[in-house]
């Protein structure tokens, strides 16, 4: 018997249905029904109508973005000087970077609490921006890799172009360099930001002891409350959905643009 | 040894948090596949041999009846499976090393296998039966329970007394057999040497109108407290629960994150003019007052409980999972809430490096916890083979050589006072006893947990310790008369007692956006506003493209 090409996807559709299709049902089942198996709305409600679920909305919102921006600014200029540069180890220099993830989480999270004790004394004084550290310094290189790989692959031939056709070296950065390195940008983003919300083990190693999305999602569960958990995991992938509906967006734009730019 | 809260066990916060969703996703999930799994893993089928003999037991189920049977004439063909769910590390696991030999008088005791491989042996030695031990541990109690209710089955687990109470309120708990409370049967150790004191708390206390003692074995005990530095904090700052938000600490203490250990501390603080009054104190019925008080979860008190948490979460360093120990012995806080086995582990660890902790229980009261044995009804499904096995495991481990290897091993007290056997005390002398030529040494009174009478004192079990120790490892293990009048068992919260106490938790916990400033609310403006410009964007350009 010959074996179909359509018959190879068949591992695939089943790993599919069994990890992905139907934990979502069951997601979508338990946010939708209350403790005696109803249908309800009350859980959306509830998050919505209750200050301390939607502090802690705006709370995670906040340590992701703050550490988001922190990255890129951070990262870009690295990613810029390692792919544009001539030094020859390139690729060693990217590993150093890289190195720290290639370390167990908990033991590099576990050193950093010892060297910002060291830096700071009390570590309960700043829990906010201990927070972001941890977050930054966990998350660094998600951003540094894509960024640095798109602009590692960049047509050299543009922005002599930009050159022949009077553009200072400034210019030629922000009108060719920077809207070609978008999608990297953004990739970096989506693996940075949304993971941020969630990481609830950096607060709590690093002794910030007001929840974000994970934990309060923990919370529930732990309390058996498996309903208003999952309501909120669902929340939170709307939300990731929004983000990758508008990445789309900028990303076919930036494509178009440089299109635009041949 | 991070037993009670070991929290979280980071392999899985790690797969938690990597991505919330799709991780609480998979919970759920999990029970769809996992009660699809029969429990097809119950290898033999009882043969109750006589059953008829036992006639005069009504009040057991068949399965109970069957395991009361004599043991003899098992069949040796068989092999019983026996299902065990524990705590993290809270075993003897064996491999002690060489210089680590408990020399009593009546011999020596050492761990060299772990006690499940000493239970298999034993067991087929004594009853010619093979039984396999599968082992598993848990985390915290609240993942056992959902654990359990994922469709994992066992046949034997050890959760706290609110669990286990809430387990037997459910129904889920077969009772233990009349054989088990068999004192002519020279296997019966659980009987034979259980705690006379703690025997009367698992017979007095109640869970609908049956005692405790009916369906749970207790394995190890003790009670909250407070490890503190004692150059950085005096007895008497350590001695209440005030000291969580006493300013002179600010962020120099931690807690547990734990809801009902925090709610506990508040109402000891909250109540605190009270529960040290001479009246209340002197009052013919303190403990249950005492017990009342500290089980008030009356929506007057929640909300107390959580205008008292939220400031005390401004003063506190942390609600720890599992560094608290860690901290203290670094330095970072001067005092941090513990649990007695903890803090007996705490202070050794911090022994060993020449840095003294003590531990203080709070004149207010303190929570007295168990961690007692329970059959699940899922999991011996009425087969007598497996029961006899079950009890068999609590009657091995409650040997007082095998308490005390588990004591030696992870730092709890056990339930086990010995009864006859004098191995229990001769232990807590080898550990604790003060030297010949030791100076400063106090008589400490032990014989409630011996005796059973809570406010007697008997010249058998009083211990010359070195003065130190009363109020460090040997005041946690073994707390003196005066702590231990003040302890107080904590019930479990019932569905809406619990549902109200998780919302008070969440509020704790959440930052409350109503104490967001005027700029944060700008910037989510700002925020909102941008992702709409952008979804508007989005769909013109969709739009747009849908035209050429």
């Amino acid at each position: 018997m010959r074996i179909q090409r359509k018959n190879l996807g068949i591992p695939y559709v089943l790993f599919l249905l069994l990890f992905v299709v139907a934990p979502l049902a069951v997601l979508f089942y338990y946010a939708f029904t209350n403790g005696s198996g109803q249908f309800t709305l009350m859980n959306f409600v509830g998050f919505f109508s209750n200050p301390n679920t939607l502090g802690t909305l705006v709370y995670s919102f906040a340590i992701a973005a703050v550490t988001t921006f922190v990255c890129v600014l951070l990262a870009y200029p690295i990613a810029y000087i390692l792919a544009t540069s001539r030094i020859r180890a390139k690729s060693a220099v990217v590993m150093i970077f890289v190195l720290p993830m290639w370390i167990n989480f908990s033991l590099r999270i576990t050193a950093l609490k010892e060297v910002l004790t060291f830096l700071e004394g009390n570590l309960a004084m700043h829990p906010f921006l201990n927070a972001v550290i941890g977050m930054t310094y966990d998350f660094l290189p998600f951003m540094i890799l894509p960024i640095y790989t798109t602009i590692s692959r960049l047509d050299a031939s543009l922005l002599e172009a930009a050159a022949d056709l009077g553009a200072s070296p400034r210019e030629a950065f922000l009108k060719v360099t920077l809207p070609l390195s978008m999608p990297g940008i953004l990739s970096g983003v989506s693996m940075v930001f949304l993971p941020a919300m969630t990481n609830y083990v950096v607060l709590d190693m690093l002794y910030n002891s007001t929840y974000i999305m994970g934990s309060l999602i923990g919370s529930y569960f732990s309390a058996y409350n498996w309903h208003g958990g999952s309501m909120i995991a669902l929340i939170l992938l709307a939300i990731i959905c929004l983000f990758t509906f508008l990445q789309g967006n900028t990303e076919e734009s930036g494509a178009n643009r440089g299109g635009a730019l041949l | 040894m991070y037993r009670r809260f070991r929290g979280r066990s980071l392999a899985a916060l790690l797969v938690a948090c990597t991505a919330g969703a799709s991780a609480a996703a998979a919970g759920p999930a999990l029970g769809v596949y996992a009660a699809t799994e029969s429990a097809a893993i119950d290898t033999t089928a009882a043969t109750p041999d006589d059953a008829a003999a036992d006639d005069a037991r009504t009040d057991n189920t068949a399965a109970g009846d069957a395991a009361g049977n004599s043991t003899a004439t098992a069949d040796p063909e068989q092999e019983v499976t026996l299902r065990i769910c524990n705590w993290e590390e809270y075993i003897d696991e064996g491999d002690w090393g060489e210089d680590e030999v408990i020399d009593l008088p009546e011999g020596d005791i050492f761990g060299e296998n772990s006690l499940i491989e000493d239970f298999e042996t034993w067991y087929e030695e004594t009853y010619g039966v093979k039984v396999n031990v599968e082992y598993s541990t848990f985390g915290t109690n609240e993942d056992l329970y959902n654990m359990l209710t994922l469709g994992d089955t066992y046949d034997l687990v050890c959760p706290s007394e609110y669990m286990f109470m809430k387990l037997i309120s459910e129904g889920e708990v077969v009772p233990l057999s009349d054989h088990f409370f068999d004192k002519s049967d020279e296997y019966n150790y659980y009987v034979k040497g259980v705690s006379p004191y703690l025997e009367n708390i698992f017979e007095s206390h109640t869970i609908d109108g049956e005692p405790w003692s009916r369906y749970a074995a207790g394995y190890m005990w003790g009670v909250t407290g407070i490890v503190y530095n004692p150059e950085l904090m005096t007895r008497e700052e350590a001695s209440t629960w005030a000291v969580l938000t006493n300013p002179d600490f600010n962020k120099r203490v931690t807690i547990k994150d734990s809801v009902r250990e925090c709610y506990f501390a508040a109402i000891g603080a909250l109540e605190h003019d009270k529960l040290t009054s001479d009246a209340f104190l002197q009052d013919a019925a303190y403990k249950e007052k005492l017990e009342e008080v500290f089980n008030d979860t009356s929506p007057e008190m929640i909300a107390r409980v959580q205008d008292w948490l939220q400031q005390m979460k401004d003063n506190v360093y942390s609600f720890e999972v599992d560094s608290g120990k860690s901290d203290m012995v670094t330095g970072k806080v001067a005092a941090n809430y513990q649990w007695s086995g903890d803090a007996v582990y705490t202070m050794d660890q911090a022994d060993e490096d020449d840095f003294r902790l003590d531990f203080a229980i709070s004149e207010e009261g303190a929570n007295i916890y168990f961690d007692g044995w329970v059959m699940l009804k899922r999991g011996i499904n009425g087969d007598a083979a497996k029961q006899q096995a079950a009890e068999a495991f609590l009657n091995f481990i409650s040997r007082p050589d095998n308490a005390i290897r588990n004591m030696y091993y992870i730092g709890y007290t056990s339930f086990i006072s010995g009864g006859e056997d004098p191995r229990i005390l001769d232990y807590l002398d080898w550990n604790y006893g003060a030297e010949e030529d030791e100076e400063d040494t106090v008589d400490y009174d032990v014989a409630y947990f011996f005796t059973g009478d809570e406010t007697g004192s008997d010249p058998d079990y009083v211990l010359r310790a070195p003065a130190e120790q009363t109020m460090r490892q040997l005041g946690a293990q073994y707390p003196s008369t005066e702590d231990i009048r003040r302890t107080s068992i904590m019930q479990y919260f019932t569905p809406e007692e619990n549902t109200a106490i998780n919302n008070m938790w969440v509020n704790v916990r959440c930052y409350n956006i109503m104490h967001l400033p005027w700029w944060g609310w700008c910037l989510v403006a700002a925020g909102v506003a941008g992702v709409i410009w952008l979804i508007a964007g989005r769909i013109r350009y969709v739009r747009r493209h849908r035209e050429d």
